[in-house]
């Protein structure tokens, strides 16, 4: 599974939970340059991938992330655990 | 009122309690809103409409979700996030209203709880569904 593996597999959920159809996602998407990406639906997405990739994050793995790229890489590394 | 705390919470863990809706439940909403709309203040109008009588407002009903959250479960240390209400079926003044709520999902980093929550009348019938997403604080 790649970096851009994950980012169109994660597209959709970010969609539904911003409520932007159209919304393409990028490694250097982050809360910044993506609209309504605000601190509530911050969780949401968190939520929506930890139910499609059935993982948990800790915070401290969720506080280090820069933008969408850096969610795929853990992304990768957490479903390679389970 | 429950105090529970992130360590007392488990996906499947429910809570309900009963609720009555009254007349003068829906003449103080009406008046805290301003929704003054004839199928909630008039019977007669209802009735022309097909109802038993003047509907209870379903943001009125919906509140009790609230109470569900912040005083059972989890309770004390809820901080409501969103609530997805979705009305299945009238309420009147004169219901009896239980109110159920079960954990659907804990996510563990932010601390925030989804609850999958219904209500049904006295005959059994489902009047609303809700999924409602629940931050815990810590004081």
């Amino acid at each position: 599974m790649t970096q851009a593996d994950v980012i169109q597999a994660i597209q959709p959920l970010f969609r539904d939970v911003l409520d932007q159809p159209d919304l393409l996602l990028t490694a250097d998407s982050n809360a910044s340059n993506v609209d309504d990406w605000d601190s509530l639906a911050h969780i949401n997405i968190v939520m929506a991938i930890e139910r499609h990739y059935k993982v948990k994050f800790a915070l401290g793995e969720l506080q280090g992330l820069k933008n969408v790229g850096d969610m795929a890489e853990l992304i990768i590394r957490k479903t390679a655990k389970s | 009122m429950n105090e529970l705390r992130w360590s007392d919470l488990s996906v499947g863990m429910s809570a309900h309690f009963d609720a009555a809706i009254t007349e003068e439940m829906l003449d103080t909403f009406a008046a805290l809103s301003g929704d003054v709309n004839p199928l909630h203040m008039d019977a007669a109008f209802a009735k022309a409409g097909g109802f038993r009588d003047r509907v209870a407002f379903g943001m009125l009903s919906s509140a009790f979700y609230s109470t569900l959250v912040g005083v059972h479960l989890p309770g004390k240390w809820a901080l409501l996030h969103g609530v997805d209400v979705e009305f299945k079926a009238p309420v009147y003044a004169g219901d009896r209203l239980r109110v159920s709520g079960e954990i659907t999902f804990l996510n563990e980093a932010y601390r925030r709880i989804e609850l999958k929550a219904r209500m049904t009348n006295h005959s059994g019938q489902t009047v609303s569904k809700a999924t409602i997403q629940v931050g815990l604080r810590e004081s």
